[in-house]
């Protein structure tokens, strides 16, 4: 039975893995998997704080589980919205490398 | 009057302009924004008799949902911001036609009116959010909305570039704020912030690290809205890339209800003193790099939009410096005085910005040399902005900075008053820059045409220009008003 901390360590390495694609990868698309990893983390240790924060009726803790609930809806909704944006890029410019990103200079 | 239903009237009133928007003819775009202000005006009337009493306190929205002084005052400062911005966003149609990849004329243009009016509804529901949830949520609604509008010149490219921008790091710090939530959420069991500061003294000390890292995320992702050192790169590009009404609204509006959200999360965490001993300092650290950050890279700047972008960054300094200042007993009302200061001063410039750059073709500080012979007038309300935002006496900008420093000196910090005043002095320099391309250079074409204003933005401009006098000449009615 994987105990409260297997699931912290297994999300922390999730948000890790995430952030580094963030920050190392330079194609939007990976990137913006990445961003998805990292929301994905945090629901997974939502649900196991929830599932292990016992109330006082030995029910598990609901509130932490709806929250993963609007973290998908907001991140479906960011998909849609950050997609056809890449998409409109892409038609623009051709490409989805973020080293094109570069009209706008200090 | 229960405030719960100013927030539905602004969703209902959003949702009813785009479903006229959809029968509407190419000619009738222009309606939608007039309908759009006049809700949103009668709106603002009516948060005058919003009365918290009228609130089910028992019921369960009253977990996440307060109607405090506070969040009244930022509904109305949303508002007032959406109107302007609709102002805005009319004189800005030409652009947008001409960079929207379509057959019909104006088809496009009826969701540009539109879009601000749903991320007002976000934002006021982000003014009474006191729980992590709803926190959550109401700031994605304008984040989202904010990635439509920043990227909604489809056919240019610095638009889309800075959309793209916005949105992986909006997307980044959405991240950090859901997985410091997580944490709090994980070492407390609430969401609550009343129930979180209540929880907060009873809590051992072996989960100290686990709430600093979680509260550390929150700050990071925070930092990202407010645009606060050093997590302000993205504000220049997306700045100046953005349609020019959309910029003053993320300026103004979206810095804004970030504040507050700070403001209530800190006030959260700042009951226990062992909190507040770690906390206090790095928020000052932060202070003193955003105010010398914002300020000096605004000194080389050309484009106005630019330099706009980095000196919102220096005044979202300042307001820091209200933060960390919090136990003064004036320092809240010193922050939401500086907001409302700010709001005037920073939609006066793009106002006046949108005007002259459709007129002139660009936002470079170039293209408004001579300004003073082609529109006096527009020439006077801009050099009225500059100087209210450098903070010259006899303007609400010179108000808003000294009831901060007053905060900051009885605080006793002295490091950051001193900062605070040298950068205040380098503000001088960048701003002027812009009143001598208007006043002393020639400009381009001698014998180009006046430049037309309609009578909205007039009016507008007008309302503008003697609030900020009037405020920082005589600042008692406004005093009196503020929570």
């Amino acid at each position: 039975m994987p105990t409260l901390g297997d699931y912290l360590l297994v999300s922390g390495l999730l948000f890790s893995l995430g952030l580094a694609g963030v920050l190392l990868r330079r194609n939007l698309l990976i990137i913006f998997m990445s961003l998805e990893l990292m929301l994905n983390a945090a629901n997974l240790s939502l649900v196991a704080f929830a599932r292990h924060g016992v109330t006082a009726f030995g029910l598990p803790d609901y509130n932490g589980q709806v929250l993963v609930f609007f973290i998908i809806t907001v991140a479906a909704a960011e998909v849609a919205v950050g997609l056809a944006i890449i998409v409109a890029l892409y038609r623009l410019r051709q490409s989805t490398h973020v080293e094109d990103l570069n009209r706008m200079k200090f | 009057m229960n405030p719960l239903y100013l927030e539905v009237s602004v969703v209902v009133l959003g949702i009813i302009l785009l479903m006229a928007e959809a029968f509407s003819g190419p000619g009738a775009k222009r309606g939608l924004a007039y309908a759009g202000i006049l809700g949103l005006l009668a709106i603002l009337g009516a948060t005058f008799f919003a009365d918290p009493a009228a609130m089910n306190v028992t019921a369960a929205y009253a977990k996440f949902y307060s109607a405090d002084p506070l969040a009244i005052f930022l509904k109305q400062f949303a508002l007032v911001t959406t109107v302007i911005v609709l102002v805005m966003a009319l004189e800005y149609a030409p652009t947008v036609e001409a960079n929207l990849p379509s057959e019909r004329r104006g088809a496009g243009l009826g969701e540009f009116y539109t879009l601000p009016v749903l991320a007002c509804a976000g934002l006021m529901w982000m003014a009474s959010a006191v729980d992590f949830v709803m926190i959550f949520v109401s700031l994605e609604l304008v984040t989202i909305t904010f990635y439509i509008l920043v990227s909604y010149l489809r056919r240019n490219e610095n638009s889309l570039e800075a959309g793209t921008k916005y949105l992986v790091l909006g997307a980044l710090s959405t991240g950090f704020l859901v997985y410091g939530i997580t944490w709090i959420y994980g070492v407390t069991g609430q969401f609550n912030l009343a129930a979180i500061a209540a929880a907060l003294p009873a809590l051992d000390q072996a989960t100290a690290p686990a709430l600093l890292f979680g509260f550390g995320l929150v700050l990071i992702a925070l930092g990202f809205k407010i645009a606060a050192a050093p997590f302000q790169f993205w504000v220049p590009d997306v700045y100046q890339g953005a349609p020019t009404p959309v910029t003053a609204f993320l300026s103004v509006a979206s810095k804004a209800a970030g504040f507050i959200v700070l403001l209530r999360v800190l006030q959260a965490f700042l009951v226990v003193p062992a909190l507040q001993e770690k906390i206090l300092p790095l928020l000052a650290v932060i202070t003193g790099a955003t105010m010398i950050f914002g300020n000096l890279a605004a000194i080389p700047q050309s484009n106005l939009k630019r330099l706009l972008a980095y000196s919102s960054i220096g005044h979202a300094g300042y307001l820091l410096l209200g933060l960390v200042s919090i136990g003064a007993p004036f320092a809240g009302t010193a922050v939401v005085f500086y907001l409302a200061a700010y709001l005037l001063m920073t939609l006066l410039a793009f106002l006046v910005m949108t005007i002259v750059a459709q007129a002139t073709g660009g936002d470079d500080i170039a293209n408004f040399n001579g300004l003073n012979q082609r529109a006096p007038h527009l020439a006077f309300a801009l050099m009225l902005a500059m100087l209210s935002l450098a903070g010259l006496p006899l303007t609400a900008g010179f108000l808003g900075k000294l009831f901060i420093f007053e905060c900051a000196i009885e605080q006793q910090h002295w490091g950051l008053v001193i900062l605070g005043v040298i950068t205040v002095a380098a503000g001088f320099y960048y701003y002027l820059k812009v009143i001598r391309a208007m006043y002393w250079q020639q400009p381009a074409a001698p014998d180009a045409p006046e430049i037309g204003v309609s009578g909205l933005a007039k009016l507008t401009i007008a309302l503008l220009c003697a609030l900020i006098i009037w405020i920082g000449v005589y600042p008692a009615p406004l005093l009196s008003l503020l929570p």
